[in-house]
């Protein structure tokens, strides 16, 4: 579904992605992992036109992305949920998710989908005229998620989504990425959260200076050596044998 | 001789009146500001634009007074979206976003002030220009103890309070206002939602614009229309916008009343030949006092 051939995008003359290529097939969930700055923020930005690409194609559904700008993009069903604090503070949750489907004119189909939405996080639709500002870490993920399934996506981006967020939250959320990942809609997840990540997907990509060190089926990456030392805690673990000693 | 109630009510109606037009001026610079990070200082061009396309379509076409209002305002704003598109555009687009393009686009604003000034003088000349509307129509309110309100007064009062109302709708229940929202407040997010954000950012241009032309029809037939009428009203729609909170809508409003009422006390009671020194003496004390504004709080969330 999203094809990206050697990617080479930054900022200015800052150049961060060196040449990355990656694959999301339809359907099913895959991941990208990488810790701070290792550019998979701005791999997003170029995906959804943020940025401008420097060298390489990136196709969606066969589409050339190159010339079409953000909004356009989002059209062909390609949809990037933010990161939790870009929620927008000052509107209700329910004009959030509202502006969700801006690009939308199906207005009923719309307001069932936003029913949808509802059923699927009861809470929003308790705190629906409450300022999205006041909500909490894992409402305000649950807010975004639902404000990026509201555009009818085919396939949906998720910036981080366990950023910041209790582990018990952080379950809960992946727990209803993987349902709707059931409903048909592809996924590619951005995750810090290595292990959950690799749980939750099918396979993996992890990105390290710009360029992609290392992909696979997710069984497989968890239990890579090279993945367990510098992801999975090896360095916790030698660290307890550092302290024991 | 006992103090004169009265008069006291007559003044702080026409502070009011004229209050509220400073607001709507100061609505469209908060807009800007809040939609583009950018403090327009052309927009008191803008202003007198407006008051002589009224003063044209009105006197010299013969329209009715309420058609060139609006007649008006949608050139203005075709005038001001002309502006921010051809000249404007590229420097608050610098950099990728439409973040603080700092001294440029202020220079650039100061700028395009003096062009538009000399476009109305070769166009206008530069004699004050009567204009002269029939509302005799419109009811004069008559209050007790003898204080009569002009019908321009009258009528201005309640276009305002329609226009801010109409912009209060506009933002809070249409769709276009929550994406002018959505813009107003992160341009990358919006983005995201597949707003064309490049035309949000002219439809709040232009809106502003309207806004200010609209002022200028109102206060076309209080006073005369000329060209250099545009240089006080920015200075002061600048203080009713500070007094309030900069970037705040119902800020604007509230410094704008404000700024009139306390200029209209002055001119009464101090000194009516300093008149145009209060604006700004209100201006100093609220600073002094609140460097937010008196709305300041409710300014960073914007729009």
């Amino acid at each position: 579904m999203l094809q990206i051939n050697d990617v080479h995008a930054g900022y200015g003359n800052l150049k961060i992605l060196r040449g990355v290529n990656m694959q999301v097939p339809t359907g099913g969930i895959v991941t990208l992992l990488g810790g701070n700055g290792t550019g998979k923020s701005t791999l997003l930005k170029a995906i959804s036109g943020l940025i401008p690409l420097m060298e390489g194609q990136i196709t969606f559904d066969g589409a050339d992305l190159a010339k079409m700008k953000p909004h356009e993009r989002m059209r062909l069903g390609l949809v990037q949920v933010t990161q939790a604090k870009e929620a927008y503070p000052a509107m209700t949750v329910e004009e959030n998710l509202i502006l969700g489907a801006y690009t939308r004119r199906d207005r009923e189909a719309t307001l069932a989908d936003l029913q949808r939405v509802y059923e699927f996080f009861p809470v929003l639709h308790e705190r629906r005229k409450q300022m999205s500002g006041t909500l909490s870490g894992g409402e305000v993920q649950m807010l975004v998620i639902g404000r990026g399934l509201m555009a009818k996506p085919k396939m949906l981006m998720l910036d981080e989504p366990s950023a910041a967020l209790a582990p018990k939250v952080v379950l809960e959320i992946f727990a209803n990425i993987n349902r709707i990942a059931k409903t048909g809609v592809t996924m590619l997840v951005v995750e810090q959260n290595v292990r959950m990540a690799l749980i939750l997907a099918q396979y993996g990509y992890i990105i390290r200076d710009g360029v992609i060190m290392m992909e696979g089926e997710a069984k497989k990456l968890i239990s890579d050596p090279a993945v367990k030392e510098s992801f999975l805690g090896g360095s916790v673990a030698n660290t307890s044998k550092a302290l024991k000693n | 001789m006992g103090f004169d109630y009265n008069s006291l009510l007559a003044f702080i109606i026409f502070g009011v009146t004229i209050g509220v037009v400073y607001g709507i001026v100061a609505l469209g610079i908060s807009l800007i500001y809040s939609g583009l990070d950018i403090v327009h200082f052309a927009h008191g061009e803008m202003y007198m634009f407006g008051a002589f396309f009224g003063l044209v379509l009105a006197v010299d076409v013969g329209l009715p007074y309420p058609i060139a209002l609006i007649g008006a305002m949608i050139m203005t704003a075709i005038l001001g979206m002309f502006v921010e598109r051809v000249f404007y555009r590229k420097l608050t687009s610098a950099g990728g976003g439409y973040t603080v393009a700092g001294m440029g686009m202020i220079i650039c604003g100061f700028g395009m002030s003096v062009a538009l000034v000399n476009v109305a003088y070769f166009i206008w000349g530069a004699e004050a220009e009567p204009f002269a509307v029939n509302l005799d129509y419109l009811p004069r309110l008559k209050f007790s103890g003898d204080i009569e309100v002009p019908e321009s007064y009258f009528l201005t009062a309640i276009i305002s309070l329609v226009m801010m109302g109409g912009l209060h709708y506009f933002l809070r229940h249409t769709r276009a206002g929550l994406a002018v929202r959505a813009v107003a407040h992160n341009k990358d997010i919006a983005y995201l939602m597949g707003i064309n954000v490049p035309l949000m950012i002219s439809v709040i241009f232009g809106l502003s614009c309207a806004l200010a032309a609209g002022a200028g029809v109102l206060i076309g037939p209080m006073q005369s229309v000329q060209v250099e009428m545009g240089y006080l009203m920015l200075m002061k729609a600048f203080a009713a916008a500070v007094v309030g909170g900069f970037g705040s809508l119902p800020g604007a409003i509230l410094g704008g009343i404000m700024v009139g009422v306390f200029e209209n006390l002055g001119a009464a009671y101090i000194s009516p030949s300093h008149k145009d020194i209060y604006a700004f003496l209100l201006l100093i004390l609220v600073l002094m006092f609140k460097p937010s504004g008196l709305l300041g709080v409710e300014a960073k969330v914007k729009a």
